[in-house]
This record gives structure tokens, sequence and C-alpha cells, in this order.
């Protein structure tokens, strides 16, 4: 109940984000498609799960595994792809290519339900995880070859993201953003920059009124200072790049990792290392700066 | 069809900062306002760690008559020491207060010299501290004895870590200040530290009453 009752709210709030809108099908959005009957999907089997009784019989069998990949694959994996494809043109000034976004979306949809929907009915036949063997008398080998083949379909769906990123990069300069507005109907801020976005992000920083800002300064036809170059620009405080917090993270990593295999040098290593950077970086008296007007001018000028 | 927009009031009026090249003075109103907030921050952290000590403190209460049919407390310390260790902590605190006013009046090596100062006494309380608990410990009074003795361990201790973190930030401190002189960041972070070490002075008050005095009687 914890997990479902603020994962049924969500799936509801998603799916009234599309309330009263004129829905386009582009690639973004079949990936949230999926993602949103996916997770549920998933989500319902693991309340199938969630019962003791049933439980008893499907723990560590290979319905939970198909069940948290329903789950992961679903929800982690086509969120993170509807985000990727999303806002890959702001971050980079094109657009991935659209005809290989889409083959490789149904290459993953189809072959995750071929691969892991027999998982479900393996799992409510007995068979257990982390088998290297199996009798053929247990008749579970033909779901095993129907999982086979949805994986490779799956494997298809990752080729066709290595050649998606691979052409997108080639055809880079027929398929740039120009205006900024990479899917003609932003709503929200962001969208209001140019692509790719300048390194400070926001010439001028924006004034927000309402929940969806940029709609707003369509709809009262509110000039864009991040579009239109100004005279004049505030200056913009900014941080110095810096590899301290990577650096602390790298180091975390060692102490969690000594911490689970109780490697105790390795403990202290990763802890002394977390403590030396942050105290090191305390010592560092320039990290930040201010962009003038005219540098901001310049590079906004440039763009155009 | 060029973009430039030269005179165009609508765009003045969307930049609300400083339209006026009164750059310096507008990144202090920027600077003191974030100093405010930033020593609320910490507030709000001292704040956690008071919640900390209170469940330690609980607990305490809680198990302190937990012995196992061994020693109570009152038959395991000594008050004149626990005096000792206490007065070094609280001279540390008002130590600490003539680092702050020496910081206001701009003077380095006051600062630096009262700060030094705080370290060697909130070390002494850290050194006293450290030989009570092994003097404890080697006499069969650890902290798997009982539960008395775990919570006993378990609350100074973690004051006396708390001290100790406070001492090592200490030592960063004075070679900051002895290096970059009183700057407004050093003020800050000496500001954050008289809050965290003024804070652990009030904590020892409440461990020095609920469980050596209140122990003892």
């Amino acid at each position: 109940m914890i997990i479902a009752i603020p994962t049924g709210v969500k799936i509801f709030n998603w799916l009234f984000t599309m309330y009263h809108g004129r829905v386009t099908m582009s690639v973004p959005m079949l990936w949230t498609i999926g993602f949103i009957s996916t997770f549920a999907i998933g989500g319902m089997t693991g309340i199938v799960m969630s019962l003791p009784p049933v439980d008893f019989q499907l723990h560590n069998s290979v319905f939970l595994v198909a069940h948290f990949h329903n789950v992961i694959i679903g929800g982690v994996v086509f969120g993170y792809f509807a985000g990727v494809t999303y806002w890959f043109p702001k971050l980079f000034g094109f657009y991935l290519n659209e005809k290989w976004g889409r083959r490789s979306f149904w290459c993953w949809i189809v072959g995750f339900y071929v691969a892991f929907m027999p998982l479900y009915a393996l799992g409510l036949m007995g068979m257990t995880r982390r088998l290297d063997h199996y009798p053929a008398s247990t008749g579970w080998h033909p779901f095993l070859v129907v999982a086979a083949a949805g994986a490779s379909i799956i494997g298809m769906g990752i080729l066709c993201q290595c050649i998606q990123v691979y052409v997108s990069i080639k055809e880079r300069h027929i398929n740039r953003d120009l205006t900024g507005d990479a899917w003609k109907n932003g709503r929200t801020i962001e969208w209001s920059i140019p692509s790719p976005a300048p390194f400070y992000n926001f010439a001028v920083t924006p004034v927000v009124h309402d929940r969806d800002a940029f709609w707003e300064m369509k709809e009262k036809n509110l000039p864009n200072p991040n579009i239109q170059v100004q005279a004049h620009y505030p200056e913009i405080h900014m941080p110095h790049n810096t590899s301290a917090g990577f650096i602390i993270a790298i180091f975390s990593g060692f102490f969690g990792f000594g911490m689970v295999w109780h490697i105790y040098w390795m403990i202290a290593f990763g802890l002394i290392g977390v403590f030396a950077t942050a105290m090191a970086r305390t010592f560092n008296q320039k990290t930040d700066y201010y962009i003038k007007s005219d540098e901001i001018r310049k590079t906004e000028m440039e763009r155009v | 069809m060029t973009e430039l927009v030269m005179e165009r009031e609508m765009a003045t009026a969307i930049d609300h900062h400083n339209g006026n090249h009164d750059h310096d003075h507008s990144h202090d109103d920027h600077q003191h306002h974030n100093d405010d907030i930033d020593v609320f921050g910490f507030w709000i952290y001292i704040m956690t760690d008071c919640v900390l000590f209170a469940t330690l403190f609980a607990a305490y209460s809680v198990l302190e008559g937990a012995t196992f049919s061994g020693p109570t407390l009152k038959q395991l310390i000594s008050l004149p020491y626990v005096l000792t260790e206490t007065m070094c902590l609280l001279a540390s605190s008002f130590t600490y207060g003539l680092v702050m006013l020496s910081i206001y009046k701009h003077k380095r090596n006051f600062a630096l010299f009262w700060l030094t100062l705080t370290f060697f006494l909130g070390l002494s309380f850290v050194g006293l501290e450290v030989h009570e608990f092994i003097h404890l410990y080697s006499d069969g009074h650890s902290w798997h004895v009982s539960a008395a003795l775990s919570a006993f361990f378990t609350l100074v201790g973690t004051h006396g870590t708390h001290v100790s973190i406070g001492l090592i930030w200490m030592a960063l401190m004075i070679c900051q200040l002895a290096k970059y002189g009183v700057t407004p960041q050093i003020n800050k972070r000496l500001t954050y530290l008289g809050l965290f070490w003024h804070f652990l002075d009030i904590v020892w008050i409440f461990v020095f009453t609920i469980v050596y005095l209140m122990g003892a009687i």
C-alpha cells in the first residue's frame, strides 16, 4: 500500500497532464505512453506478490524477476529514453533521428513483452530464479526460447538506438533546432532560451507569474529577452567549473564498497578522501565569477 | 530582419535587478541577503543535531538504571574530574567569544591567539574525556557490559566526537585566518563554528547535569 497508493496517484497525475491537450505521437510521447502503461502493469504484478500466501509461492521465482523488470524497464528505462529524446535538442542543438527513434521504441516495447510475459507463466509454474540448468521434463524450455527471442528483439532496439545516435550526429546540420522551442508548443521556460542552451542558460532571468510561464508569454505576446538581443544585460553570477564534487563522489564509492564487503582500509581511504577533498575545496578562493554585460551581449549577437 | 531591440522600454522593465550599472552595491545587497539565509540554514542544521542529542538523552534516561547488577555511575566517576573537564569547555566557549570580538574589530592576530587558546582548551576537554573512557573500559566497565553503560558511552561519546570534529574545523579555520586574514567569508565561517561550539557547550551542560550530577545524587 505504501508503494501502490502514491504510485496510483502519480499515474493519474501523468494521465491528467494530457487533459485538454492535443496529443502528438512524437517519439518522446511514444516512450511516455509506453512507460505509463508498462509501469502500471508491472506495479499490478507487484501487488499480486504483496499477498503473503501468493508470495509464498512466487518469492524468488521468475515471476518476481518479470515483475521488477516490468517496472524497471517500463518505468525507469522508458521514462529515461523519453526524457533523453525530449531534451536532447535543448542540450545539443539538433534533434535525434525520428525514424530510428520509432524503430527502437517498437523493438524495445515488443521485445520487452515477448521476453518477460513467459517469465510470469514460468514463475507460476514454479521456476525459481538464478538457475544455470533445468531438466526438459519441467516443460519450461519453450517458454524460455520465446523469452530469448524477446531479448534479441530488445537487442535490435538497442542497435536501432546506436544507429540513431550515429545518424543524428552525422545529419546534425540538417536537423538543427533553430528557435529553441524544439517541440513547437513548449509551455515551460526552458524552451524560451536558444538551443543549444548558452552556458549561462538564461541571459535575462524571466519573471514568472503563473504556471507554464512560456505559454503565458506566448498568449500575452510578451517580448522574450532570451531570444531578442538586448541593449544591456545585467551581470550573471556564475560558479567556476570544478571537479571537487565528482572526486568526492568517487571517494564515496570506495567508502560504500568497503562498507558492504567490510574492507576496512578501503572504508578509511574513502572516508578520509571525502573529507580531505571537501576541506581542500574550502581553501579555494576563486569559486565564482560574474559575466559582464558586453560579454553576454557578444554571445547573444553571435548566435543571431 | 534583425532581432536587435535597441530602445525598447519593455526590455529594461523586465530587468528588475539593476538597470543602472550600480553593480558593486547590488552585489553587496545580494551578499548580505545571502548571509542571513546562510546563517539561518546553519541554525537549522544545529536544530537537527539537537534532535539527535535529545534522542540520546531520552535513551540514557530510560536505561540509566539498567546496570545489570553492576555499579551505578555514581560509584564510577569522580565529580572533581568532571568539573575540570567542564571548566575547560566553558572557558573555551568564553575564549571563542573573544575570537569573534577580535574579528569584528578586524584584529587578526588577537583572533588567532584566542582561537588557538580555544583549541587547546577544547583539546584538553577531549583528552580528559578519552582518559576517563579508557579508565572505565580497562576496569571492565565497557559499553558491552550493560544497557546503562551502553547509553552512557553513546551519549557522552557522541558529544565528544562532535567536539573533536569541531577541533578539526577549528584547526582549519586557524590556517585560513592566518592565510587570508579577516574576510567576509572567514567571518561567516567563524560565525558557523561559533554556533557549533556554543551549542556543544550547552549540550555538555545537559550531559553534566543529567548524567553526572543527577547520577551522583
